[in-house]
């Protein structure tokens, strides 16, 4: 097993670290890392699942439709050709796109290493920015997701400093069950570039419940979402600007308020 | 002498179209061969500090290391620099900022490179700097360069026309404001790269990516200590340069390596990184405006301050902001005007030529002013600017009479009864929840070609080939807009050539002649005009030789068409080929010369004096902004353009669009920063530039004004849409939500930040109402 640094697909390496030196184990042709299936009310995603073929997957699209609406915004063509599921999990980035969805579907991963098999919930799995609970000889091999996901709109959105090859500055995940009257049924929801690791936040989560989708409803679950965060400034935004629009984006739902009734 | 449309006027595939898609063209840096050696540069690294020794030992050491040279192995002078020679080749008393040559090494492989750059060290005393230009001005600031006699200062300009201090009294409106534009990076896809060696007959050859190919040796020449006359560079197209390779990048370096070599060629490619750190900015400016006007709308006074960073050495710095300065009013009648400029050393990045030259600095403060204005004294932003427009025969605001082509008002006029214009509230009204629409124009004016006292000379040359093939020699470099394409249309057109057909020298100082820089909205101008010149030179050459062989009675009797000679008369033919016999080898080339038209008797007005004509335009621009995270979507685009006569209708549109795109990232994204002299956007990651998705449909419409001075009635047109998408953004954000950011790009963060204000002002308002 490997001793040294494993690779989904590189990707990483073709920007600033070009002067990597050193050995890489490559993942990207073992087949059954790349495979997407069913089995038990729950979907596999292999590690080395390019973003394009998940994105093109009909599985994907029928069950996690917000996991698609992630990917479409990650990078651009020749990165989601390349990069897989598996590297930006394992690259713990705050910024990672898949990471809000992954989190608010409550994926699993699944661990292995030559003579063990793990399973982690993404939530313990990333420890901090590039770290993880891999240890030495591990590897990802994939994700598992319930298909029995109780909600009836998922929304994504990131804010970048451009439309696509954009690192996230905030990005937001949410799946809500609305009955039909349009009242807030469940509500589950992930912020990404906003805290070392992804945020969740229960206590509004929790609030909500009961309550119409209005923008009074969200309105009050703003200083929750503004006190669960602690992001940092960088040369991308200030931490100030993560924080607004981290509140902000929970405004974005209001478009979904007729979900129930129509 | 002619009157047939051969290829005028008509979109033509580019000359060069087929080899660059098809990855045949070989650019600088695709130059190899056997037994190569590859240079780099130890960079500085921090912004101002006194040099006292660089360490080479342990890089002289490394095996596949064959030199490491410092400024001690520099024989010249040391210093180049087109104005000023205050630019080392490598640093040696002191470092001025970050992207600083130290020393350079010349190895056999990458490897043995990066790890020689990597192992040198160099003892310094670092020094405070001095990071903003007003600071740079004060007496008691840190001086960047002790021997400059001016302290910091690269250059005022003062401009002085009318009576500004009365004048602003017989107002009955005076605004005030203040504008910041970001530094900005030209980010071509060609990162620096050129080839050296010494020829067999001690000449030194440089294949190399530059805009300036004969000046470019006046400038290595005493700085290496080299004959001029044994410098030959050669030029292939360009990966792009904006600007941002008029003059010295890597010349010296590999001019000094090959020196060094052995005899061997040496290679120099810089990475994105290394380019960012070592080359020229747009300059970043602090512009102070005092607009004046009478109740009906009409501009009477205006007063700025300018105050441009030029970073550690003067290159064209202060004749950027010289530019800036001319153009300050915009491309309107303002009979009083006060202007005074200041281009600074600082220890932040080198300020240099991009694409637009100060004007896209000055547009972007001048055309917000004039919004600011419409508002306030509650005048449509379209017609303020009809209002005070310039045209032919008016005087411009540096009291230059604008005798030339002056487009202006047709541009607006054009602009008014667009779709997109007439629609704009329409278009307005139907914004999505949390979304709201601005519509913003503005108009701009460019000045083409170099200064009164710098002539804008060009030399052409073409050539019947012993192959009956016209050969076009280029001396100016295509540095990516086609013009080396529109010679070849040109000279086809009056010698009814295709152009597929005909021969293309790119710049090479030995073979091609001097013409000038590629440049100055210039380069098509000029060097289109000797062309012509020469064109029909030999067009009257081919047909006195042809004469007797056919034994007509008139040269004016003969028609060329593509490959042969027609005499209608007689109907006989004759084939290129065979006319190319009947010629010696000095008759089968003609060469003729132009120089552009300037202002007479003005150079007092103006530092170089003022320019004489223009290309002008007018754009509009839809932009949405979202409430919820402040993001500036642009939705739609129309520029208006009068760069005269249209060559090449694709060719125009390309440098529309590119200025467009290039214009869109200056209004929203693009900031390289600085902290004291450190860079914060080392790299394409950090340094945002738009991508496809960030730019919307882009309408150009060219007005088509006849210059009559112009090659076929053209004029130019690289720079001119540069300069309208900051502040036509500025105004449509202003239109959808009524902020005014001072200091550009209008990032999503600003916009967000200046709309929760204006919502706790408003807020703070009706409270207190009750």
């Amino acid at each position: 097993m490997p001793a040294v640094p494993t690779s989904w697909s590189g990707s990483d390496l073709t920007s600033p670290v070009r002067r990597f030196a050193g050995s890489l184990i490559c993942l990207e042709r073992i087949d059954e890392l790349k495979s997407i299936h069913e089995a038990d009310g729950q979907i596999f995603i292999g590690s080395c699942v390019s973003h394009t073929k998940l994105m093109e997957n009909l599985l994907i699209q029928k069950n996690f439709p917000l996991l698609i609406q992630a990917v479409k915004v990650l990078g651009s063509p020749p990165i989601r050709n390349m990069g897989t599921i598996g590297g930006n999990i394992c690259t713990a980035s705050p910024a990672g796109d898949t990471l809000p969805p992954l989190h608010t579907l409550g994926a699993i991963v699944e661990i292995r290493s030559i003579d063990s098999n793990r399973l982690v919930p993404l939530k313990g799995f990333i420890k901090g920015p590039g770290k993880t609970a891999l240890q030495k000889s591990e590897i990802v091999y994939g994700v598992w997701i319930n298909t029995n996901q109780d909600y009836n709109v998922c929304h994504y959105e990131k804010v970048g400093q451009r439309k696509a090859l954009a690192i996230a500055i905030a990005s937001f995940a949410a799946l809500l069950k609305l009955s039909e009257s349009g009242i807030i049924e469940k509500a589950l929801f992930a912020w990404g570039s906003v805290a070392p690791v992804i945020v969740t936040s229960q206590e509004a989560e929790k609030m909500l419940i009961g309550k119409p989708l209005t923008a009074e409803s969200l309105k009050s679950v703003v200083p929750l979402v503004e006190k669960a965060v602690s992001p940092i400034d960088d040369v991308r935004a200030s931490a100030e600007y993560r924080r607004m629009v981290a509140g902000n984006l929970l405004f974005r739902l209001l478009q979904y308020g007729n979900h129930g009734s129509t | 002498m002619h009157s047939e449309k051969y290829l005028l006027g008509k979109t033509i595939p580019r000359f060069d179209a087929v080899t660059k898609v098809t990855g045949r063209e070989r650019y600088a840096a695709d130059y190899y061969g056997d037994d190569f050696l590859w240079a780099g540069v130890k960079r500085a690294g921090i912004p101002h500090a006194r040099l006292k020794g660089i360490d080479i030992a342990i890089a002289k050491n490394i095996p596949g290391v064959v030199a490491v040279l410092t400024h001690e192995d520099v024989k010249g002078t040391n210093r180049y620099g087109i104005i000023r020679k205050d630019e080392p080749v490598l640093a040696d008393s002191k470092i001025h900022h970050c992207g600083d040559a130290v020393a350079l090494v010349l190895a056999e492989d990458k490897e043995a490179l990066r790890c020689a750059i990597e192992s040198i060290t160099f003892d310094y005393e670092l020094l405070p700097g001095v990071f903003d230009p007003e600071e740079a001005l004060k007496e008691t600031a840190i001086k960047v360069h002790e021997d400059s006699p001016e302290g910091n200062i690269i250059r005022y300009v003062p401009v002085e026309t009318g009576t500004p201090e009365s004048a602003f009294n017989e107002c009955d409106t005076v605004i005030e404001a203040v504008f910041e534009v970001s530094r900005q990076e030209h980010a071509y896809l060609e990162t620096e790269a050129g080839w050296a060696y010494f020829d067999k007959t001690g000449q030194l050859v440089i294949v190399v990516a530059t805009q300036t190919p004969f000046r470019d040796r006046f400038e290595i020449a005493p700085a290496l200590g080299l004959d001029m006359e044994k410098i030959r560079l050669i030029v292939p197209y360009l990966g792009g340069a904006f600007g941002g390779k008029d003059g010295i990048t890597l010349q010296c370096l590999l001019g000094l390596a090959a020196l060094h070599s052995g005899g061997r060629p040496v290679k120099m490619w810089w990475g994105r990184e290394e380019s960012f750190l070592a080359s020229v900015k747009r300059l970043p400016a602090r512009m102070y405006y005092r607009l004046g006007a009478k109740n009906d709308g009409t501009l009477h006074a205006l007063e700025c301050r300018l105050y441009f960073d030029g970073g550690a050495y003067a290159s064209l710095g202060g004749e950027v902001m010289t530019l800036a300065a001319e153009h300050a009013g915009s491309a309107y009648r303002i009979p009083h005007v006060s202007i005074k400029g200041w281009c600074v050393y600082t220890n932040n990045p080198i300020g240099g030529p991009f694409r637009g030259f100060g004007v896209p600095q000055v547009t972007a403060a001048m055309e917000q002013m004039v919004d600011i204005l419409a508002l306030k004294i509650r005048m449509d932003p379209l017609e303020i600017r009809r209002k005070n427009i310039v045209r032919q025969g008016d005087t411009n605001c540096v009291g230059v009479t604008l005798t030339h082509s002056t487009g202006a008002e047709e541009c607006l006029r054009v602009l008014s009864e667009h779709p997109l214009w007439r629609g704009k509230d329409t278009w307005k009204k139907s914004a999505a929840p949390f979304k709201t629409r601005g519509v913003g124009i503005a108009c701009m004016a460019h000045a083409m070609g170099y200064p009164p006292i710098v002539p804008d000379v060009a030399n052409a040359k073409i050539e019947l080939t012993e192959e009956g093939k016209i050969r076009v020699y280029a001396g100016v470099v295509d540095m990516g807009q086609g013009n080396a394409s529109t010679y070849l249309q040109m000279a086809g057109e009056i010698l009814s050539q295709d152009i597929t057909g005909m021969e293309l020298v790119l710049p090479d100082t030995e073979r091609t002649l001097p013409s000038g820089s590629s440049s100055a909205s210039r380069t098509t101008y000029t060097y289109g005009n000797a062309l012509i010149k020469a064109a029909n030179t030999l067009k009257m050459r081919i047909f006195e030789k042809i004469l007797p062989l056919i034994q007509g009675s008139d040269v004016n009797e003969f028609i060329l068409a593509p490959d042969r000679v027609i005499h209608p008369p007689t109907g006989k033919e004759v084939s290129l080929k065979e006319a190319s016999r009947f010629f010696s080898e000095s008759e089968r080339v003609c060469t003729d010369t132009f120089i552009m038209p300037v202002v007479e008797g003005m150079n007092d007005v103006i530092y170089m004096g003022p320019h004489l004509i223009y290309s002008y335009g007018a754009h509009l621009v839809y932009v949405e902004i979202d409430r919820l995270t402040g993001e500036a979507e642009v939705k739609d685009y129309l520029a208006v353009t009068d760069a005269g006569r249209v060559i090449n209708p694709q060719v125009f549109e390309q440098q529309i669009q590119g200025a467009i795109a290039q214009g869109l990232g200056y209004a929203l994204y693009e900031d390289y920063m600085v902290d004291e002299g450190v860079h914060l956007t080392p790299d394409l990651a950090t340094y945002i530039i738009p991508t496809s998705m960030d730019i919307p449909e882009m309408t150009s419409i060219p007005v088509e004004t006849f210059e009559e001075s112009g090659p076929f009635g053209m004029k130019g047109a690289g720079e001119i849409a540069m300069s309208g998408p900051l502040p036509a953004v500025a105004n449509a954000i202003y239109d959808a939500c009524g902020i005014r950011i001072p200091r550009s790009p209008f990032t999503a963060e600003k916009i967000l930040k200046a709309l929760c204000k204006l919502s706790a002002i408003i807020f703070a308002f009706f409270i207190s109402k009750g």
